[in-house]
């Protein structure tokens, strides 16, 4: 599919209509006002005075020097993290019979359900001094959590799944037939890992590890809820101190997104290269998991080292939001007569608040995942059939959003779309945040989509056009099917992140209207700590439950043939 | 698939360019309904690009292209017909099965195309499958068959609706050797019950010669030859025909005042047609014999000798020279051994040097 | 997908039906805005919608929306929002006939006070520290790494005390703190919750309705009213000149002012701008108000309180 050659078999040109069509409205649209915005600094009251004016301001403010430098460092120590954690545990998953290996997959899916504003609270509730760990141990890390390396560490634990996930399937595929051969030519398991497996698996490692740089420097909530106690600031908590506190000042915020994006650009552009370089023989062949080694005495050693892992990315930051949630009041610490389901009761009591806000979530998350995940596919499908100028635009639009911090989608959503001259707009509707989370999580489904089409066939879409099918028929019942497992996996991890984003969510969310962030939001602001943290492990209940239900179904009903979901 | 019209597909002066690199340079071929038109040639001849064209799978830079009678792609007059109106079948190398449906779902897809009943479709799937043998598997998945099997249904796909012409992109390549022969038969009875018009792209002559009515040798992006296979293989237009084909040795051979040699030895060969003072000689293995008896001979000593189902595979070097010949013989030789080789000099063939 | 659909249609709706009624913008807290708009709506039969954020964001949704406005009242928790939405004539001049007993440094042409916020000692009962009394009591040896702080560029309320230490020359306490181990926690919610799980023992400059609030809620803390005096931060409500909906918008005003609106504000620990509205908690008369006058501009005060805290 890669090829662009003249061909007779263009693909369909409804299907590059809605592609071009949609990311316009939903990408182009927000950032051309962003950039505008950064120029123009009054072109919120529709004025075009004074152009340049602060974009030069900001640009030359000495802090700018410092968000930067921090982005770029926390960027890297988190990386640097997140290859700890995920490397052993990769190679111990994809090359061993690790005992419950399933169940640990699952469980280490759950990081990506826990909005990292809230891990990093539970986090701190844990450690600092008086907390959960100190209540339970007698001894707190206070020093670790509330210094730099912390911050990575915790940013690494929320992360490193994502290259976990990449790596063992990759670890699996490539150790299976390549070491095998290594070692009967005369290498140790050790050395054939480190001389064969590990090199083949470079270009996976780096592409994943680059998604988390990319991921760690447009994160909001670790480093607001932990950075700002050491005056540790990033871009994007330059960003939203712009907008959030008052004076206002958005086209400073405008200026400095535009400073992020690049960067992110950066890491995006490398790990493209990396993965055009990347040989998908290797990496698309079935797992074979027959070929793995017993583990036989290092079994226990290793089941502790992936349970203590595993606890500390997922078990502790969910105790910790049980505990609050549980708890009556805060300073009553965890004793019996403090514990109580009173913040669950008012939670999901009748007619709630609460219970309107899940749903609203919900809806748009599935709404999201949805759409994005269509809009992903048709784009993928666009770009990889495109050719020349076109294809490149196309392609650069779609991972546009990946660099932009979602409070700068917000402002650009409103900015563009709450313009006096426009008969209709969704502005003020929940569809505003349809749209929002589409902008912000479009990439996921196509980057997922672009890597499921680059392992088709050419010949599978041939042979449906040589039968009499038309472009866009063959899309609906030969392409479509066949990205749709890996499709999924990417429409769950937007469900999930749709259905808890709080940092456009609190900008533009419709007047009047709830969703889970925006509510526990509330409750943090009203000083109901409790009620948001009940909100929250409801909330990351859901998201982990509801998609591993559909996967269950899914594969029940494919009988295990779909692939991709494991 | 009989056609009321005699031609089933017409090439005229098809050119193609991959940028600077000229792919095809002039095609000109035609194949009456009913026939087969083999294409062969090494990798990169264009073989596989020429039916690309053919399918809509790629657009000619200039030419004309009519399957069944009906211009699809003519690029002076803007006509580009996509391949779902060209009304084709076709076989890929890679079977090109879709594997989210069952057998009889991949089979039924063209049928459903053209919006034919329930009834209609069910009938003639079964209908195909069951002339390739596959009836009982329609509810399979395509990734529970056999290799060959696989390509049994790719061939059910492709003969399904009856299309007035099958395309088969090196249909067997993919299957081992003894399963590739067994194929070509099968699918020879095939085409020859359905009186399918077909173009077969190959690299493998046997395959071609086996299978096709006409053979169009191709080289460069050009045509060598097209001929029916009896006259490829007593009459080759070229030296890359006959190379091609292994047809037998080549022998670089000049005229030395009162006769011809082998160039730059004292080997004597018989007159050949020839006007010039150099020529490529062709001395077909089918036209050799070990032993004395033959009108003409020359030495040869065995460099290689390995057995065969079908007899000794001997190498022999012509003595006083390091031209090789490749023959299977009935009789055994030692390695080492100088024998006589006998020929009829009538079968010999003179290329232009 | 059809529920879906459905709610979002709703939600359409819904939010298409509230150009008619009154929308207002809130700064916290939520419970306080829900209610009012509840009242209002009972009263008055006139349907109101909210958007309730921080201030920061509230003001950022208006900046972002300034080319076609939404919002018809806005309530923020900073004073000088409408100081400067008043000097760009954004805002519309109304004096409400509830605002009379409403003291005159709580109301201007434009804008009138919904209820007033103090600034207090946040601090833990359990904490096994002694009860401060004074702001200088948190740099002594007892709260020796146990005081946190919110950043006054991101609480209003912080800035005014700040402000009001510079303007009287009282920074040597602020000095005294950074000395004492004192840390920066973002804004009031992110400073107070350390205090409540003990993880330090006060907030200085804490925020006494939201203390009071976790006080009432059964946490362990206590607002204590400093004697050597504190400062208050009212809370804005205005209406936007922009406003299609401008009586209605005025009678949302009058509203809050009401008796029973000002029963509302007493009820989130507020205290309520009206002098008539007897409340349990100390008002603004029996507080020692610390004056800001002669104070720099918000750069250099903010420069100052960095200087000391890096």
């Amino acid at each position: 599919m890669a090829k662009a050659t003249t061909t007779g078999a263009e693909g369909s040109a409804l299907l590059r209509w809605i592609a071009t069509s949609g990311l316009l409205l939903v990408v182009a649209v927000p950032c051309l006002f962003i950039i505008i915005q950064a120029i123009f600094p009054d072109i919120g009251s529709g004025s075009l005075a004074a152009p340049f004016s602060l974009f030069f301001r900001t640009l030359s403010d000495p802090d700018l020097f410092g968000l930067a430098g921090n982005t770029l460092l926390l960027g890297v120590g988190t990386v640097f993290f997140a290859a700890l954690f995920a490397v052993p545990l990769a190679a111990l998953r994809a090359l061993f019979k690790v005992p419950g290996a399933i169940i640990w997959d699952a469980l280490l899916l759950i990081p990506f359900m826990i909005p990292p504003y809230i891990a990093a609270l539970g986090w701190i509730m844990t450690l600092q001094p008086h907390g959960y760990m100190e209540q339970v141990t007698g001894i707190n890390l206070a020093g670790l959590i509330f210094s730099v390396p912390g911050i990575m560490i915790i940013m690494g634990l929320n992360t490193f799944s994502v290259v976990y996930f990449v790596l063992s399937r990759t670890f699996e595929t490539i150790g299976a037939r390549y070491s095998d051969v290594g070692r009967v030519f005369g290498a140790g398991q050790w050395r054939s890992f480190w001389r064969i497996t590990f090199p083949l698996a470079m270009p996976g490692l780096a592409a994943s590890l680059l998604l988390v740089f990319a991921m760690s420097i447009e994160e909001y909530g670790t480093p607001a809820a932990l950075g700002r106690r050491i005056g540790f600031d990033v871009l994007v908590t330059g960003i939203e101190n712009r907008i959030s506190e008052w004076p206002i000042d958005l086209p400073g915020s405008a200026t400095l997104s535009l400073v992020l994006v690049g960067m992110a650009l950066v890491a995006f552009m490398i790990q493209r290269w990396l993965l055009t370089r990347r040989d998908y023989r290797i990496v698309s062949g079935k797992p074979q998991a027959s070929d793995k080694r017993a583990l036989g005495l290092w079994a226990v050693p290793v089941s502790l080292y992936f349970g203590f892992i595993t606890f500390l990315a997922t078990g502790l930051p969910i105790l910790a939001i049980l505990a609050t949630a549980l708890s009556r009041t805060i300073s009553g610490g965890l004793t019996a007569e403090n514990m109580g389901m009173d913040n669950f009761n008012e939670l999901l009591g009748k007619g709630s608040e609460g219970l309107v806000a899940l749903g609203n979530s919900l809806a748009l998350g599935v709404s999201t995942a949805l759409l994005a995940g269509l809009l992903g596919a048709i784009t993928a499908y666009s770009v990889v059939k495109g050719r020349g100028r076109f294809r490149l635009v196309l392609d650069a639009l779609s991972i546009t959003p990946n660099s932009l911090p979602g409070v700068v989608v917000a402002v650009g959503i409103i900015l563009a779309w709450n313009q006096p001259w426009l008969p209709i707009t969704p502005y003020n509707t929940p569809f505003i945040l349809l749209l929002a989370y589409i902008c912000i999580l479009l990439p996921q489904p196509v980057r997922y989509a672009t890597a499921s089409l680059h392992q088709l066939g050419d010949n599978l879409e041939s042979a449906a056009r040589v039968s009499g099918s038309g472009p866009l028929k063959a899309f609906i019942r030969i392409i479509f099917p066949l990205i749709l497992p890996s499709m999924v996996t990417s429409m769950i991890l937007v469900f999930a992140v749709a259905s808890r984003e709080l940092v456009a969510s609190l900008l533009v969310a419709p007047i009047g209207f709830q969703t889970i962030a925006v509510y526990i939001w509330t409750q943090f602001d009203q000083g109901s700590a409790g009620l948001g943290m009940a909100m929250a492990f409801c909330a990351i209940m859901i998201t982990t439950l509801i998609p591993l239900g559909l996967i269950g179904l899914l594969r029940w009903l494919s009988k295990g043939q779909v692939a991709g979901l494991n | 698939m009989t056609n009321s019209s005699q031609t089933a597909l017409s090439i005229h002066s098809i050119s193609m360019s991959y940028g600077a690199n000229k792919v095809l340079d002039g095609i000109d071929v035609s194949l009456e309904a009913g026939k087969v038109l083999g294409l062969l040639g090494p990798s990169g001849c264009g073989k596989t690009t020429l039916l690309r064209l053919v399918s809509g799978l790629l657009l000619p830079d200039e030419g004309i292209i009519e399957i069944a009678g009906r211009a699809v792609a003519a690029p002076a007059k803007g006509i580009a017909l996509p391949p779902e109106q060209r009304g084709l079948g076709m076989v890929f190398q890679d079977y090109a099965l879709w594997p989210h449906m069952s057998v009889a779902k991949n089979v039924a897809f063209p049928l459903e195309m053209q919006r034919r009943s329930g009834a209609e479709c069910r009938d003639r799937v079964a209908k195909a499958l069951d002339r390739v043998g596959l009836g009982a598997m329609a509810e399979r998945r395509p990734s529970d068959l056999s290799g060959g099997q696989q390509q049994r249904v790719a061939i059910a796909r492709a003969i399904v609706a009856e299309p007035p012409l099958v395309l088969f992109d090196e249909p067997l390549s993919n299957l081992d050797r003894e399963l590739r022969e067994c194929m070509v038969e099968e699918l020879s009875d095939l085409v020859a019950d359905l009186n399918l018009s077909a173009v077969y792209v190959t690299h493998d002559h046997g395959e071609a010669l086996t299978l096709a009515d006409h053979v169009a040798v191709m080289r460069g992006g050009k045509i060598e030859q097209l001929a029916c296979p009896d006259e490829l293989v007593s009459n080759p237009a070229t030296v890359a025909v006959a190379d091609f084909l292994r047809l037998g040795c080549l022998l670089p051979a000049d005229r030395n005042g009162d006769g011809w040699q082998v160039e730059g030895t004292s080997v004597r060969l018989p007159d050949g047609p020839v006007a010039s003072a150099k020529s490529t000689l062709l001395l077909p293995e089918r036209a050799m014999r070990l032993g004395s008896e033959g009108p003409a001979q020359f030495k040869a000593r065995v460099l290689r000798a390995q057995t065969r189902s079908t007899g000794h595979a001997l190498t022999l070097g012509i003595e006083g020279t390091n031209h090789l010949i490749r023959l299977v013989s009935a009789q055994r030789a030692r390695i080492g051994d100088l024998i006589d080789i006998s020929y009829s000099p009538e079968e010999l063939r003179w290329f232009p040097a | 997908m059809r529920r879906l659909t459905l709610a979002l249609t709703l939600g359409l709706m819904a939010s298409t039906a509230a150009h008619a009624d009154v929308t207002v913008y809130s700064a916290g807290p939520g419970a306080l805005i829900k209610n009012l708009v509840k009242g209002f709506t009972a009263k008055t039969g006139i349907k109101a919608n909210v958007f309730q954020a921080t201030t920061g964001k509230v003001m950022a949704r208006l900046e972002a929306e300034s080319a076609n406005p939404v919002a018809d009242v806005v309530v923020s928790a900073s004073w000088g929002t409408a100081t400067s939405f008043a000097e760009k004539g954004l805002l519309l001049p109304y004096t409400s006939p509830n605002a009379e007993t409403v003291p005159d440094f709580l109301k201007t042409d434009t804008a009138v006070a919904q209820g007033v916020a103090g600034l207090v000692i946040g601090w833990n009962t359990k904490s096994g520290t002694p009860k401060p009394t004074d702001w200088s009591d948190l740099t002594k040896p007892e709260y020796k790494d146990l005081v946190t702080l919110p950043d006054p560029a991101a609480s209003g309320g912080t800035y005014t005390l700040v402000e009001a230490f510079t303007a009287n020359g009282m920074t040597d306490v602020l000095e005294g703190l950074k000395d004492n181990g004192a840390i920066v926690a973002g804004a009031n919610k992110a400073a107070l919750n350390p205090v409540l799980q003990g993880a330090k023992a006060a907030v200085f400059a804490g925020v006494d309705y939201i203390t009071m609030g976790a006080a009432a809620k059964g946490e362990s803390v206590e607002a204590i009213f400093p004697e050597s005096g504190t400062v208050v931060a009212p809370r804005p409500i205005m209406i936007l000149k922009s406003s299609q909906n401008q009586d209605d918008a005025k009678k949302f005003v009058d509203y809050v002012l009401s008796p029973e609106g000002q029963n509302e504000v007493a009820k989130v620990h507020l205290m309520p701008s009206r002098t008539d509205i007897k409340v349990d908690r100390p008002l603004i008369g029996d507080l020692k108000l610390l004056s800001t006058e002669g104070a720099p501009s918000r750069e250099e005060v903010l420069a100052g309180f960095k200087k000391i805290f890096n």
